[in-house]
């Protein structure tokens, strides 16, 4: 039988970015019924702020929900609350990895690695971005990715939306990473934090 | 009255391309040997209702058939004062919108209608306003002091009408005067309860008679000639009255019953009632040990929608609870409120309210308790929590509020009993039977009513006075008498407030109407009523029982002693009269008896049946109007006959026309039972109830039961006639024609 517990609910009103929005959640579950991913997650979004109110901070900080968002914001649109759902997951996840834990490394490696090349590039580079990310799970893995997604490489290739060269710098990346910096400044955390 | 009769028949809508005129102004004359008989292409244009003036005038005509639209449209331009009988016959909706033009069948049934037209007009007197000899009461008496009735007697003198307030309490204010604050419109925060003004406007207003500490021992008479008793603190009063509000408002569920939500058994386990008057008292405590609560459990539903306890939902303890938490907020902005709820039910515009308490930080949690328990000094919770689904434990709690429901004042704590009737099944060894929620003697003591069917307003299952909640909120089974507040239905202030406006409006227009002689509801506006031919009378007591409004008391000698302002003018009594003693000026056994006689019954071999489809005039009709205006069609050998209600249909009726040879009889009228729509409630059962001992005077003529129908036919149910119709035409096809044809 589980304790409620009010201390997490209040260290993510406190703590999370829009944390305290979801005060006004009625479990009406219509972000859950919207969401393209909650099959795949291991919470709808509905429970993960169930859990939230009932304490339980393992299971909310670890779960892959806040990770898999893909901030599609069907949800933050329908909620009759007016909740923003996509940005509670999103400071929920950031809230997650600032405090150690790894939800689910893909995504958040993927993530981080994403931030750390739009920082370095002020884009994205779409041949060294799924490198970094394929072999971060080591060598094996690396090659099985990058052999999986061949043909798409390939197409993209074709379709020049891929270059072979590596990528440039854009015009300006000094005014984009100020501008970067003054955002994570604002946020109450954030992945690179 | 001496009738000089004029037919007009219109041509206009489609009706002169589907009839020959010419046969129809012949009988007319040749049938019923009236001498004006006019047709006109537009009988209610300008000049069509000139025609008819001229009549008037120049003619002395003072009886009119209108031979054209229904009767439920242009009643307005075909008004031609209170001392002209209009008879309407519907050759449009009812004949060239639902037939085939120019058919030997279309014809036939308009010629009949015609002839029951005429047959009716000349049975018609023109109703003569009830005048009683005692003078009209307008005033208004209010029973009960709390902020419905508190409402009603200010709303009701604002008016300009005098109001008689009776309170049992020492003082105004019931339940409003008890709490600390209110939720209310626009729902954003806590209000003040306002009961100190509102008490000071009632008991300095002028035209305000408050009696406290006093009861209602007697009313007698009827509307309009109320004569009231009171029973004050030291003495007597009387009073004369227009009309009644009886707004006695509500008691909390017994929370004893409660014992598994730790009622009783714990010290910190307390009612929203009591949690209610300990905040309005000053501090949210502890009653174990006086110390300041700083986490506070409520446990909504507790008793309300629970088919052990109260089977509905008490609509306003969510916002009670609500408030609560948000009191306990404002004591101290660190304590926590838990809310265990199995809805949130804050309907309409008090959701703001519902997000203001969340936006506060209180916890919300769906599931159900399982055990409420003490663990040293602290209550703990352990629940099954829905949404999260687990079983959960809510531990360190000071208070548990229990949110307990509304019951009605009205609502017995244990059911009378009377004795039984010879042939009850479920009487006691004494011969005793619980009384019936429907009947007058079942409500706790308010009115004391004078009436023969019992002291009190019938109730509806769950002790709340009989009305009908959508069409009919105020109106209750008694004429005059109208309920208002959590009497009637569990409402929060906002509601009470207009609650209280509506039935004061309501008995207003009632002592109005009464005064004039004229129905208040729902035939506002009827003259007629019914009449008694007591010569003739057996004191078989079916007049007195049966009506469903309690307008008939009985003497000594059963003898029945209608009082005609209480009456609805529905006419049961007169389907229940075996003697057929009761009338009214335009409705009687002997009309509808004679229109039947109208109807043309062709011989066996003709194969044209008859059938005669009594129709309920308030649903029934208009929805058959609307499937003539939507161009349906059905069989051109069914009468409609309409009725003011089923109930007022006498059985004399169906052996009269069958044995004339109508091969079916139809009933089409209101919904009955627990839901229903019968505009005067009880009429659809009792008519539905004498229908099914049909059977013997069906044995007796020896023909099939199968030939008398009920149907139940809504006002939306247009679009099912044509089914109906002819699903009971293949019915009479197969049992064959009446027997009794060209006797
Ligand atoms: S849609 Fe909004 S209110 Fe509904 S469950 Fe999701 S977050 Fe809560
Ligand atoms: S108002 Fe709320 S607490 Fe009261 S019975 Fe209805 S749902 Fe239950
Ligand atoms: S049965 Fe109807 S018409 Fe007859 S007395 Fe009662 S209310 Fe009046
Ligand atoms: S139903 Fe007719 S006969 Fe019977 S008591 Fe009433 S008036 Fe008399």
């Amino acid at each position: 039988m589980a304790n409620y517990d009010p201390s997490f609910a209040r260290e993510v009103f406190q703590n999370v970015d829009f944390g305290e929005e979801i005060k006004m959640c009625m479990q009406c579950g219509v972000c859950a019924a919207s969401c393209p991913l909650s099959t795949e997650m291991d919470y709808p979004p509905r429970q993960v702020f169930t859990l939230i109110r009932a304490g339980k901070r393992e299971e909310v900080l670890n779960c892959n929900s806040i990770m898999l968002c893909t901030s599609c914001y069907t949800c933050k649109v329908r909620c009759p609350r007016k909740i923003p759902v996509v940005d509670v997951m999103h400071g929920l996840a950031h809230y997650a990895l600032k405090q150690g834990f790894v939800p689910r490394r893909q995504p958040a490696v993927f993530g981080r690695e994403f931030w750390a090349q739009v920082y370095k590039l002020g884009r994205i580079d779409e041949k060294d971005l799924p490198r970094r990310y394929f072999f971060s799970e080591g060598l094996v893995a690396g090659i099985k990715g990058t052999l999986d997604f061949m043909d798409v490489g390939l197409r993209m290739l074709l379709h020049k939306r891929m270059k072979l060269l590596p990528e440039r710098k854009i015009k300006g990346i000094q005014s984009l990473r100020k501008m970067l910096d003054k955002a994570e400044r604002m946020g109450k955390g954030g992945a690179g934090a | 009255m001496d009738k000089t009769t004029g037919v007009y028949i219109c041509t206009g809508c489609g009706i002169g391309d589907a009839l020959e005129l010419d046969p129809l102004k012949e009988l007319v004359s040749d049938e019923y040997g009236i001498s004006i008989c006019k047709d006109h292409p537009f009988l209610c244009g300008k000049e069509g209702v000139e025609l008819i003036k001229g009549d008037v005038e120049g003619e002395g005509v003072n009886t009119i058939v209108i031979a054209a639209c229904s009767g439920r449209v242009n009643y307005d331009v075909f008004d031609f004062g209170p001392d002209k009988i209009v008879e309407r016959v519907n050759l449009r909706e009812q004949v060239a919108w639902c037939q085939p033009p120019n058919e030997e069948d279309t014809q036939m049934l308009a010629e009949d209608y015609l002839r029951m037209g005429c047959a009716k007009a000349n049975d018609t007197e023109p109703p003569v306003p009830f005048q009683a000899e005692e003078e009209y009461s307008k005033d208004i008496l209010v029973v009960g002091g709390g902020i419905a009735g508190m409402t009603a007697a200010l709303d009701t003198a604002k008016a300009g009408y005098r109001a008689v307030l009776v309170e049992k309490e020492a003082g105004l204010g019931g339940f409003l005067a008890k709490m600390k604050k209110r939720i209310t419109m626009p729902y954003k925060e806590l209000t003040d309860t306002g009961a100190d003004a509102l008490i000071q406007a009632v008991e300095e207003h002028p035209n305000i008679q408050v009696y406290t500490s006093s009861t209602v021992e007697k009313i007698s008479g009827g509307p309009g000639l109320f004569s009231v008793e009171i029973k004050t603190e030291n003495g007597s009063a009387s009073e004369r009255v227009g009309a009644v509000i009886q707004a006695t408002g509500w008691v909390p569920y017994d929370a004893s019953k409660l014992e598994h939500l730790g009622y009783g058994k714990f010290k910190n386990v307390l009612t929203n009632v009591e949690m209610e008057q300990m905040a309005a008292a000053g501090k949210i405590k502890r009653p174990s040990d006086g110390k300041d609560a700083k986490s506070v459990l409520f446990v909504q539903c507790a008793g309300s929608r629970d088919p052990e306890h109260l089977p509905y939902c008490s609509s306003v303890c969510c916002l009670v609870s609500l408030k609560q938490a948000t009191y306990l907020k404002e004591q101290d902005p660190e304590a926590v409120s838990y809310i265990l709820y199995k809805d949130m039910r804050t309907l309409g515009q008090a959701e703001d309210f519902y997000r203001k308490a969340q936006n506060d930080g209180n916890i919300f949690i769906r599931g159900s308790v399982m055990q409420v328990g003490e663990s040293g000094d602290k209550l703990f919770v352990e629940a099954e929590d829905e949404l999260l689904g687990e079983k959960v434990r809510l531990e360190e709690l000071d208070l548990v509020v229990l949110a307990t429901g509304l019951v009605p004042a009205s609502k017995p704590e244990v059911t009378p009993m009377i004795k039984a009737p010879a042939d009850a099944e479920d009487a006691d060894e004494d011969g005793m039977i619980e009384v019936l929620p429907d009947s007058g003697f079942f409500a706790n003591s308010a009115l004391n009513l004078e009436y023969r069917q019992g002291p009190e307003l019938p109730t509806l299952k769950y002790g709340f006075p009989d009305s009908h909640f959508i069409c009919f909120p105020y109106e209750t089974r008694r004429t005059g008498i109208y309920s208002a507040g959590c009497i009637r239905r569990p409402m929060e202030t906002a509601k009470a407030l207009d609650d209280a406006a509506g039935a004061a409006m309501k008995a207003i227009q009632c002592a109005e109407a009464t005064a004039k002689g004229i129905a208040v509801h729902p035939r506002a506006g009827d003259m007629s009523f019914p009449e008694f031919n007591m010569q003739r009378c057996t004191q078989c007591k079916r007049c007195t029982e049966e009506c469903p409004f309690g307008a008939i008391n009985e003497d000594e000698k059963a003898n029945p002693l209608p009082n005609p302002t209480r009456c609805r003018r529905c006419g049961v009594c007169m389907g229940a009269c075996p003697e057929r003693i009761i009338s009214f000026k335009n409705y009687s056994v002997g009309m509808i008896g004679n229109m039947l006689k109208a109807i043309h019954v062709p011989e066996e071999d003709e194969e044209k049946p008859r059938i005669v489809a009594f129709v309920c005039e308030n649903d029934a009709y208009p929805a058959l109007d609307m499937a003539g205006i939507k161009r349906m069609n059905w069989s051109p050998y069914v009468r409609f006959i309409p009725v003011r209600c089923l109930g007022s249909i006498n059985l004399v009726w169906v052996a009269d026309s069958l044995s004339r040879g109508i091969d079916g009889l139809l009933f089409m009228g209101c919904r009955h039972g627990d839901d229903y729509q019968c505009h005067f409630i009880k009429g659809s059962e009792l008519a539905n109830t004498r229908l099914s001992k049909v059977s013997e005077t069906l044995d007796r003529l020896a023909l099939e039961s199968e030939r008398v129908k009920f149907v139940e036919v809504g006002i939306t149910d247009y679009y099912k006639i044509p089914e109906i119709i002819s699903e009971f035409m293949e019915t009479i096809d197969e049992v064959g024609p009446n027997p009794y044809k060209g006797w």
